[in-house]
């Protein structure tokens, strides 16, 4: 957790005046709470949430949200009140009251890019100055992970209003309705729940920006109670290089993988984007256990990461992979290698089908897991995403037809990078230059535009005011591969900077290399830790070390 | 005390803004806001980003002189509700932009309004 000094002493403040406003509220009504029954929480969090004879518990049964929820209501106990708790049972309420008091796997999709630590655009915020109340602090996606009674949203909001100067209740009217406590969601999913059979074989495809797609396998073995070891093998589709990666994690509610994993094979150049490195895992379990799809990162601030998808095997021949993301019309015997599992020893051409105009003329080669055709492209193909069917299995989405590339995009179009210091490591930002066609309205930029894949650039930094020409040695250096390194010394001071890919072949109308745009701001290293070693310590309880009764 | 309102999650998505930071990333005190200027000129790049959408357009002087000129505005969620989108603009487009210059030496100018090559108006941030 990262705060700034002068707010955690107002955290300290708050929490002491909330804990007097809690000790003395009557239990909400109007709405039926979760009853706590753990004997641990009950415990632990008793002499301040009073239970009543329905075994319902102050703020507690009347609210839900996600693992780092819990963690984080823990982790203000622990600061706010010096709950005592050891590192064993802080993973036990955390897991109990996931498990027990959480979101339905809808409603935790719908954040889970704050789990995730993506860079996500929220694009849900209400109209008016409620859209700023919460986001000029936090993601809304932070307010969007719990659940809370119509009169737990609005103790929460006046108490938020307290530290904050928020308004409150303009909040707590539009949370209530857009986060209930009891929905239908989450209803149907406490009936559903069944028991989780995670364990075994899953094919898995990933892909990491600067270093393209991934294909393997995934070893899931049970080590107590939701609790699993695993060992994924990832080759990469671009240079055939594999990475063995090993982990362990709790899974809450039947669906919220947490975990962490590293590279069997320590990284031996010690670079901050190493593949080998230490990273978190989350990964949502869809409800019918058949599939899951996540990210795992790390980095100071969580920018490096594997994008991850798995599902369950078949025993039939099943595609997962394609190294090409687009073909262009009216171009012959472009060379698709399809990865998969269990293709058979004879396949036929016309089995591939990618739909109309394009057709694959040759099977080159193929093994039980890699197909290499020969395809064509008509120059009158519709332009368009195609799926690739072969036999009774789709591979959705698999190829984009085009005709030129339009623009290029540079991804993420908008971050962050932060120069370190003494204290602080630095944070770094890969990018990526992605090729857009313009779509079926003509007009680029717009919702239609067809994604083609990386295109092969140089990369270069511009910042904001500088003169044409002026080095960027103060701001940080780019890699030919698009990873922005914040200079050693920071400068004191924020940078407006784009990361700009220049495309090496493809050029505009005008003959012009095609060029496209990140905005990154290098910011100094405000952001203190607040410096609490045994809070820092909780931010791994969650998912590191067995959450078993028996440790 | 102004925050940046980057209505993104970004990789430390758990820290909490500082002001200090977020002031000095710029906001509004690098532009002179006592007075704003019109330029008419051609867009020769628009980039609908966070934190701030960019507009760079081309001003010739009286010299006949071209003159590329950095216009910055709001961010993408505040532009919505004003009417923006991401293809307001065009390379190419005439269009008049006023705003506020910025502080230095550089061709800089904080954008609150533009007029479009079809005569819409299209407001980006309240005038001082």
């Amino acid at each position: 957790m990262i705060i700034a000094p002068n707010r955690l002493a107002a955290s300290l403040v708050f929490f002491t005046l909330s804990c007097w406003a809690v000790a003395g509220q009557a239990t909400p009504v109007g709405q039926e709470g979760i009853p706590v029954t753990d004997p641990l929480v009950i415990a632990k969090c008793g002499d301040c949430h009073a239970r009543d004879e329905r075994g319902n518990m102050e703020r507690l049964s009347w609210g839900r949200t996600t693992p780092e929820g819990w963690q984080d209501a823990l982790k203000r106990m622990i600061l706010g009140y010096n709950v005592p708790v050891t590192p064993v049972e802080a993973r036990l309420i955390v897991k109990y009251l996931s498990t027990n008091h959480g979101l339905a796997p809808e409603e935790a999709k719908a954040v889970l890019y704050d789990a995730e630590r993506r860079i996500h655009e929220e694009t849900n915020l209400p109209r008016g100055g409620l859209g700023n109340t919460c986001t000029r602090c936090h993601a809304f996606a932070r307010a969007l992970s719990w659940r809370r009674s119509a009169e737990d949203w609005k103790q929460f909001a006046e108490l938020h209003a307290a530290r904050y100067q928020v308004p409150s209740e303009e909040t707590a009217t539009f949370l209530a309705k857009a986060a209930p406590l009891h929905t239908p969601e989450w209803a149907a999913w406490s009936a559903r729940k069944s028991t989780l059979n995670l364990a075994g074989r899953w094919f898995v495809t990933a892909s990491i920006r600067g270093h393209g797609k991934y294909y393997g396998e995934m070893q899931v073995d049970p080590a107590g109670d939701d609790e699993f070891n695993s060992r994924v093998t990832l080759t990469s589709v671009q240079d055939g290089s594999t990475l063995v990666r090993t982990g362990r994690s709790v899974v809450y509610g039947g669906y919220a993988w947490r975990g962490r994993s590293k590279g069997t094979v320590p990284s031996s150049s010690g670079a901050p984007e190493d593949l080998a490195s230490e990273a978190r895992e989350v990964l949502w379990i869809a409800p019918d256990q058949a599939t899951a799809e996540g990210r795992s990162f790390w980095g100071q601030y969580q920018e490096f990461g594997f994008d991850v998808k798995l599902q369950r095997p078949s025993a039939n021949p099943t595609p997962i992979a394609i190294d090409k993301a687009s073909l262009r019309t009216d171009s012959q015997a472009n060379r698709v290698r399809l990865i998969g599992y269990n293709f058979s020893a004879e396949v036929a051409p016309a089995e591939l089908n990618f739909g109309t105009g394009v057709r694959a003329r040759r099977i080159v080669s193929h093994t039980p897991t890699e197909l290499i055709a020969e395809v064509d492209v008509a120059a009158e193909a519709p332009l368009g995403r195609r799926d690739l069917t072969f036999r009774s299995s789709v591979l959705p989405a698999a190829l984009a037809i085009y005709d030129r590339v339009d623009y290029i995009k540079v991804k993420p179009e908008s971050a962050l990078a932060t120069f370190g210091d003494a204290k602080h490591l630095r944070g770094y930002q890969q990018f990526e230059a992605i090729g857009y066609q313009r779509g079926a309205d003509g007009k680029p930029h717009t919702a239609d535009d067809l994604e083609l894949g990386p295109v092969d650039v140089t990369w270069s930094l511009e910042v904001f005011y500088a003169a044409n020409g002026a080095s960027t040695d103060l701001v940080g250096e780019m890699s030919v591969t698009g990873l922005l390194t914040p200079a050693t010394t920071s400068p004191g001071n924020n940078f407006d900077v784009w990361a700009v890919a220049t495309a090496k072949d493809e050029k505009d109308q005008n003959g012009k290399p095609l060029m496209g745009k990140g905005y990154v701001v290098v910011t100094i290293p405000a952001y203190t830790f607040n410096g609490h070693q045994y809070v820092r310590d909780l931010d791994r309880w969650v998912d590191d070390g067995p959450v078993s009764r028996t440790q | 005390m102004k925050y940046v309102t980057w209505i993104f999650v970004v990789t430390m998505a758990s820290l909490f803004w500082i002001s200090g930071s977020a002031e000095g990333h710029h906001g509004y005190a690098a532009f002179d806001t006592r007075a704003a200027l019109t330029f008419v000129g051609t867009v020769s790049e628009f980039h609908w980003t966070n934190p701030h959408c960019v507009v760079d357009f081309d001003v010739k002087d009286a010299q006949g002189q071209v003159r590329t000129w950095h216009g910055e505005l709001s961010s993408p969620v505040h532009l919505v509700p004003r009417g923006w989108t991401a293809t307001t603009l065009e390379s190419g487009d005439k269009i008049t932009v006023t705003g506020y210059p910025g502080k230095s030496n550089v061709p800089s100018i904080w954008v609150t309004k533009i007029l479009l090559p079809d005569g819409k108006e299209l407001k980006a941030e309240a005038e001082k």
